[in-house]
């Protein structure tokens, strides 16, 4: 039976929650939903990770997620909630469709792929009428009564998703993600069908980065082809990368991090690519681990000597 | 029929630039298994320095050739050093490693981005043409210009194949892309190998970079704009085949070509996207891929 | 037992990140409190592409406030107030858009948005202004941008509405044997906007569109874009939206396979992008959105302000950059005749001052007939052509308000 690690994530969340209700103020109100939804995103990645591909179309389904909101709302009339479950599921369909043809090449293949679907998908939205061409869609506002609990809303669902991420890691869907990327070969002379369980995970992952890019068009209510060029995909990577590839924890944590420090960058203008490609680079070359590293290290070189102790019991 | 003929020569001179990049893409991933996203960045340095470095000579008094080929070298130099030191302090720990190679060379890319904005500023530039006129061939007007360029891409092409295939470099290099571990059994210093193939690949973008600044706008984003095509023609192609490179950039170019003619632009850059997809389909390792 | 190690360890690694999140979430949240100098914030591009218009713009505010301080600052109700410009980079999307808008208007407290570039940004920051009651100025182009719903929004420079039709009448005056025009526009926003209001003004003085095309920012091959343009061999092509360097790269194309004929980029800015790298193919070219800085009209003031710039930022400045230095003049005589610095009293007042712009004459707010409500700047539409790599202005038709 795996082990969930229930209360830690019980405890984190509540905290999350008593922070967004603490700091109801706009701006930091803000803040949180932008971690948040940076969180999904980098959790999302990292779902991919576990069967080893680079998922860099990530920033296409945030997109196609993104525009299903806009357009289920604006156009359709369709209720909040329905509609961020549609972006969900649009992206995932979408994603199962990709996913079986490029998840067959894997790999660098897969990667180049994904660069270039991104930037398709940004053409196209900026071709489209309906979707207000470059100019961006507007206007896409959750129900007035909302207001005050978006930012509550918008956290338990990020937290959510990405504890449905953690349980399916933990779990034999997990064992078999992982067989996957450590040996696809071997596990195919098991029996598993390995193309079938790479479109899975790249399904999960995508309806998580479907609602994170429904979450981002009721957050920002303005939302443009920009927004979703493999820029987004850079920033998720970073926030996996420092953070800490080894669990999802890294994730949450390297969003809040870069979020927050990205938030003092904004008057740096190009300076803020700098900044953030300094942080990936030093993450990659010094901190293989990311700051869960750091912190477990650390922890771990403090309760050194308890540990030890308790194992003689 | 002169249409077709006009097209075709837009397509050659298109292709040029895509094949001397995508050549080295494919190498770099060829010997060391990874992708390099930062390529499009020795590219830009190389041609940056001309833009900057060319006016500067001529107007110190040097003939308009002379400055070009030196300040041409120049860049070259600089391209190949910004790759030594991007492999130095980063690839040359991640030899094999894709995933994270590629997390690195993303790191290197925005640092570039902001680097070169910073230093160059954003104003784009171009150098005048060092052959002027036009020549007509078959009734399809190109530059003399671009003819340079088509005919200095072809010559490094060869070039490279000669070193693939006759030097002791070479041989080496191809040894290490088809399996690494036979290579280093017999004797091959892959350490050496992947440092002069990551070298030689950073030597051929800025080859590229220096070409294309007579005959381009030339800002500090203008890897990004080439990286993309480059991709393309290497997925292609597949990785790690110099032939299917060459082959890769040749469709790109044609695709840009015709499709932009006759359906417009922005179409024909989708159609290339999409083509592509539907291409791996049938070739998930691209045509002579060996990734 | 290691479990129970494993479970403290996630445990401490819990509430420290916890502790993280709080801490950052709070540095966030401090606002900064300053009451004398007045902030005006800036949403522009600093990034990408579009650098360099942000990179001017960022200066203008600068020099406009530099210049009203030396010159007695605003005097509103006996205090005396100096402008702080903040610019932050939008990076031309809507995602970075919001972001710059709450980190302005929620973090800074600014209330007075100087200038704000790029159609999706700015739609975004406005989502916010209006409803926080922020007095923005932006260059975004586009009839849904302002009017009596949006009353806080003020365009500071001129849009195709003003420009084209005065443009292309002067120009198919000066070439009445033109009859057919192919239109080419970058596939972004000023793109969209400028081609569907150059397309209705050709129309308007008789000549025949045979056909309008756009094409991706990022195109670095020219050639098939030319010769597409050129296959029905048209009398005058019309670049419309299409950035100084693309449109000298486009032209120079032409001029490979042999094209001539009366040369246009409706909303070009500058000539330097242009001679650079189209050299001799630019001969000739008009454009509506230029200033051309060594004419009879042109006055001192701004002689030595564009040397400045140029040596700073590279290139002679354009009519987007101006439009910067321009509002807070226009901000400064509102305030000063509301005898308020509140956003709503500001832009009440806006419609009935004038004040003195850069381009030398006074300018005042109208287009109400376009918009349904005075909220566009009117400035002078110059002509400009290149003559001898030069960049000459032909003329200036004012504003007919």
């Amino acid at each position: 039976m795996a082990n969930y690690q229930i209360p830690s994530w019980v405890i984190f969340s509540i905290f999350a929650v008593l922070a967004s209700q603490y700091f109801s103020g706009s701006h930091s109100a803000s803040i949180l939903n932008s971690i948040a939804i940076a969180a999904l995103l980098a959790g999302s990645l990292r779902f991919v990770m576990l069967i080893g591909e680079l998922n860099f179309a990530i920033a296409a389904f945030v997109g196609i997620g993104a525009y299903s909101a806009g357009v289920a709302t604006t156009m359709l009339d369709i209720s909040f909630f329905l509609a961020i479950l549609t972006s969900g599921v649009a992206a995932s369909l979408i994603s199962m469709v990709f996913g079986s043809i490029t998840l067959r090449s894997g790999g660098p293949y897969f990667l180049l792929i994904g660069f270039a679907f991104t930037e398709a998908m940004r053409i196209v939205y900026s071709k489209t009428d309906v979707l207000g061409q470059t100019s961006g869609m507007v206007g896409i506002f959750p129900p007035i009564e909302f207001d005050d609990w978006l930012s509550l809303f918008v956290i338990i669902i990020c937290l959510g998703l990405l504890f449905l991420m953690y349980v399916i890691e933990k779990s034999q869907f997990g064992t078999i993600f992982k067989s996957i990327r450590d040996n696809s070969d071997v596990t195919r002379t098991v029996g598993i069908n390995v193309l079938y369980w790479k479109v899975v995970c790249f399904a999960i992952a995508s309806f998580c980065a479907g609602i994170a890019g429904a979450l981002q068009a009721f957050v920002n209510n303005v939302i443009s082809p920009g927004d979703f060029g493999y820029l987004l995909a850079v920033f998720a990577l970073a926030y996996v990368k420092v953070g800490g590839e080894s669990s999802i924890a890294g994730s949450i944590l390297g969003a809040i991090f870069l979020v927050v420090l990205s938030e003092f960058a904004l008057a740096l203008g190009a300076g803020e690519h700098i900044f953030y490609g300094a942080a990936i680079v030093i993450a990659v070359l010094f901190m293989r681990e990311g700051i869960v590293g750091l912190v477990s290290s650390t922890i771990s070189w403090i309760t050194k000597t308890r540990a030890s102790k308790e194992e003689r019991v | 029929m002169e249409l077709v003929f006009q097209l075709l020569i837009t397509t050659l001179q298109i292709s040029a630039v895509y094949i001397l990049f995508s050549l080295g893409l494919t190498l770099i991933f060829g010997v060391m298994q990874i992708v390099n996203f930062a390529h499009g960045h020795y590219f830009a340095i190389s041609a940056l320095v001309v833009v900057y470095l060319m006016p500067w000579l001529v107007e110190a008094g040097f003939p308009a050739s002379a400055a070009y080929i030196l300040s041409g070298l120049i860049g070259i130099a600089a391209a190949v050093l910004v790759g030594l030191a991007t492999y130095q302090f980063g690839f040359r720990h991640f030899q094999r490693d894709m995933v994270g190679s590629f997390i690195l060379s993303v790191g290197f890319v925005l640092l570039f981005d902001g680097l070169f904005l910073e230093s160059f500023g954003g104003a784009s530039r171009s150098v005048p043409s060092i052959v002027e006129g036009t020549v007509s061939v078959f009734g399809a007007a190109i530059t003399g210009q671009r003819l340079l360029l088509c005919f200095a891409a072809i010559l490094t092409a060869f070039a490279l194949y000669l070193v693939l295939m006759k030097s002791k470099l070479g041989s080496a290099l191809r040894a290490v892309s088809i399996d690494q571990e036979a290579a280093m059994l017999q004797g091959v210093p892959y350490n050496k190998i992947a440092f002069s193939g990551f070298l030689l690949a950073a030597g051929l973008a800025g080859i590229a970079g220096a070409l294309i600044a007579p005959v381009s706008i030339v800002t500090p984003a203008i890897g990004a704009d080439y990286i993309v095509k480059g991709f393309i023609a290497v997925i292609i192609g597949g990785l790690g085949s110099i032939p299917g490179a060459v082959i890769g950039a040749l469709f790109v170019a044609f695709v840009e070509a015709f499709g932009g003619y006759y359906y417009g632009a922005s179409t024909a850059t989708l159609a290339i996207f999409f083509l592509v997809i539907a291409f791996l389909l049938f070739k998930p390792k691209g045509l002579f891929g060996n990734g | 037992m290691k479990n129970l190690t494993n479970n403290k360890m996630q445990l401490l690694s819990n509430l420290t990140f916890s502790c993280l999140l709080t801490l950052g979430v709070a540095a966030g949240a401090v606002a900064d409190e300053s009451s004398k100098p007045i902030k005006v914030g800036l949403s522009v591009p600093m990034s990408g592409a579009a650098a360099l218009w942000g990179q001017g713009a960022d200066w203008m505010c600068k020099k406009a406030s530099e210049e009203i301080r030396d010159s007695g600052g605003v005097v509103v109700d006996g205090t005396t107030y100096n402008y702080e410009c903040i610019t932050y980079d939008n990076k031309y999307n809507a995602a970075e858009g919001a972001k710059v808008a709450r980190a302005l208007l929620q973090r800074e407290g600014v209330e007075f948005i100087g200038g704000s570039l790029g159609t999706a940004p700015v739609r975004a920051l406005q989502s916010l202004s209006e409803r926080m009651g922020v007095l923005i100025f932006t260059t975004a182009w586009g009839d849904q941008i302002k009017g009596p719903d949006y009353p806080l929004t003020f365009t500071q420079m001129n849009t195709p509405h003003e420009i084209l039709e005065p443009l292309i009448s002067y120009v198919s005056e000066a070439h009445p044997e033109a009859e057919s025009v192919a239109i080419l526009n970058p596939n972004d926003a000023t793109g969209q906007q400028t081609e569907a209001v150059s397309t209705k003004a050709w129309g308007k003085v008789g000549l025949e569109v045979v056909s309008s095309d756009f094409y991706e920012r990022g195109t670095t091959e020219y050639q098939p874009i030319a010769l597409r343009l050129a296959r029905h061999d048209p009398d005058v092509i019309d670049l419309g939206a299409t950035p100084p360097a693309e449109a000298g790269a486009i032209f120079k194309e032409l001029d490979v396979i042999g094209w001539d004929g009366v040369k246009l980029v409706e909303v070009g800015t500058g000539a330097d992008g242009l001679t650079a790298i189209g050299g001799d193919s630019v001969e000739g070219v008009y454009m509506g959105a230029a200033v051309a800085f060594n004419g009879p009209s042109v006055t001192d003031h701004q002689k030595r302000v564009n040397e400045e710039a140029r040596e700073d930022l590279g290139e002679s400045l354009n009519t987007v950059q101006i439009g910067f230095y321009d509002s807070l003049f226009a901000l400064k005589a509102a305030m000063e005749k509301s005898q308020s610095i509140e956003p709503k009293k500001v832009a009440e007042a806006l419609p009935s001052v004038t004040f003195q712009s850069f381009y030398g004459n006074t300018a005042r707010f109208g287009g109400e007939e376009t918009y349904g409500s005075p909220q566009q700047m009117m400035l002078p539409v110059i002509v400009t052509r290149i003559e001898q790599g030069e960049l000459v202005e032909l003329g200036r038709i004012n504003p007919t308000e």
